[in-house]
């Protein structure tokens, strides 16, 4: 992943101090992090629900 | 390698001490004063607490005397000592999460579990080293330092239920509490050589423990037998309607099949864990091997078994982790960065990488690898496989340790909630504990224990001692 969409992408979730304070950590943390969603087989079905399932109960 | 057979007070197990309080041959007082003299001499190598709690520890035990003298026993762990994870909420002493963000966040309330030992009769000794919130590594940056194996102090007890590891293994108290998400019980009992339980999920209430991932946590018990493993967690198991993710399970009695034996039980294997997906320590894997043939041995009948691979079971315990650990945390990772480890920060950090697509993407692979166990479950009633895939790395090693930590197969059962409990199945060349895991279906607890009860009867392991002095 780009630098510039990293810092853009941590500043969009507020995280400008991290980014300004540990910008090798943010960077670490974004590659780490587009390694693992890439490396999920993600259901193909539209019909695969994710887990848990929306249950409901008895109300109040 | 030699370790060392003993029968001292400090290796008491909680079984044979309440056998041994029921007989008046010993009491909870002169328990917990030899444990305070042990851990007067060994914490300071091993850091396993946060904070001891003594004077409150010596009140409870006092109390336990009398009313076990007085022919009114509490409860089954009736005067004995307990130390517990520092993410769990302890009444009037701090939960820190071995963080320098709470330091000062004193508990005002007991957790569940906690009030649940109460209730049981034990004792609470104190508070024990974590990774700091249950998620970073062995770390020197943070308020309070590591907790070390015993087997030698040079390396980590794993985590991150360090201390609970740690203070196990190394005879400061018989019990001990932890948390886990990505494999934070058993992996500490991996490295130590000890039983670590991560129960069915939602059969052990979560509240009052500081969560790390609502989808992926566990409380379990960290003993060092299985029998007190299945003591423990007839004490904090239960059905709790403030909990949201606790299950209306009456499962209890869960040493109930502990002697039962092996005979006719189907056990998979699931070999690709460990011989394809991640390959592992050739002594790890030898490990396993001789653990197979024991149970094989014992009349088990063993199949191998596919599930999943390793690696997509990882990844999506990680974004299911970081995603939802990123809700607890941003406040703190935009206002106060530095005041988490290094390691913490960039583990929590991921969590803002993550797309609402690749969470529910996780979430809906998750519903098909726990349909693939489940299916694997129609065949066999336990499954076998590895637990950690290499002996417990260097603490000032942080490459190694962080090439081997990840080298795991505990997450595919924070994923899929089903039980799951590792323990000691040999030492390795350089006098470091390996390990094996036993899962099951979903609240049949009872059975992993029967097995690793079977294994533990089998094989001699459980009678080794680190040769910490």
């Amino acid at each position: 992943m780009d630098k510039d969409v990293i810092i853009a992408l941590a500043c969009a979730a507020g995280l400008d101090k991290a980014v300004a304070e540990f910008p090798e950590d943010v960077y670490a943390a974004a590659q780490q992090a587009l390694g693992n969603a890439g490396a999920i087989a993600v259901p193909t079905d539209p019909a695969d629900e994710p887990w848990p399932p929306m249950v409901t109960g008895p109300g109040p | 390698m030699t370790g060392v057979h003993t029968t001292e007070l400090h290796w008491l197990t909680a079984a044979e001490a309440t056998r041994a309080f029921a007989a008046r041959t010993l009491s909870p007082v002169e328990l917990l004063q030899a444990l305070l003299t042990r851990i007067e001499r060994l914490d300071p190598k091993l850091n396993a607490f946060i904070r001891l709690d003594a004077d409150a520890a010596m009140d409870a035990a006092r109390a336990a005397e009398r009313e076990i003298a007085a022919g009114r026993p509490r409860g089954p762990l009736h005067g004995v000592p307990v130390g517990i994870k520092d993410i769990i909420d302890v009444a009037g002493l701090p939960t820190t999460c071995h963080s320098k963000i709470l330091l000062d966040n004193v508990a005002v309330s007991d957790a569940v579990v906690v009030s649940k030992l109460r209730q049981a009769g034990a004792v609470i000794l104190g508070k024990l080293s974590t990774h700091e919130f249950a998620i970073g590594g062995p770390s020197f940056d943070l308020p309070f330092r590591p907790a070390r194996n015993p087997w030698n102090p040079g390396h980590h007890p794993g985590g991150s239920s360090s201390g609970s590891g740690a203070g196990v293994c190394a005879g400061l108290f018989p019990l001990a509490l932890g948390t886990d998400t990505g494999g934070s019980v058993r992996n500490p009992a991996s490295s130590c050589g000890i039983v670590g339980l991560k129960p069915t999920y939602g059969l052990v209430s979560r509240r009052g423990v500081f969560p790390l991932a609502f989808t992926l946590d566990h409380v379990g018990p960290l003993t060092r037998t299985v029998a007190d493993c299945a003591l423990l967690l007839d004490a904090i198991a239960g059905h709790d309607l403030a909990d949201p993710g606790s299950a209306p399970s009456t499962a209890r009695y869960f040493g109930r099949d502990l002697m039962r034996g092996l005979r006719d039980l189907r056990i998979g294997f699931v070999r690709h864990f460990h011989e394809t997906d991640m390959p592992a320590n050739a002594e790890v894997t030898a490990a396993l091997d001789d653990a197979a043939r024991v149970l094989q041995a014992g009349g088990a009948l063993l199949r191998d078994v596919t599930l999943p691979s390793l690696n997509e079971f990882a990844a999506v315990n990680r974004v299911i982790l970081g995603a939802e650990a990123f809700s607890i945390h941003a406040p703190w990772l935009r206002g106060r960065p530095g005041d988490y480890g290094q390691l913490t920060r960039r583990r929590l950090l991921e969590g803002a990488f993550y797309s609402a697509a690749d969470y529910v993407g996780a979430q809906r692979r998750r519903a098909q690898m726990i349909a693939a166990v489940n299916e694997a479950f129609r065949d066999v009633d336990v499954l076998i496989c590895a637990s950690s895939l290499d002996p417990a790395s260097r603490l000032d090693d942080p490459v190694e340790t962080a090439r081997t930590y990840p080298r795991q197969a505990r997450t595919p059962f924070n994923v899929t909630g089903h039980p799951a409990l590792a323990m000691m199945s040999g030492l390795s060349d350089a006098g470091l504990p390996l390990s094996v895991q036993f899962v099951g279906r979903y609240f049949e607890d009872a059975t992993v224990l029967r097995v690793a009860g079977a294994y533990e009867r089998d094989t001699e392991w459980h009678k080794l001692r680190p040769p910490i002095a």
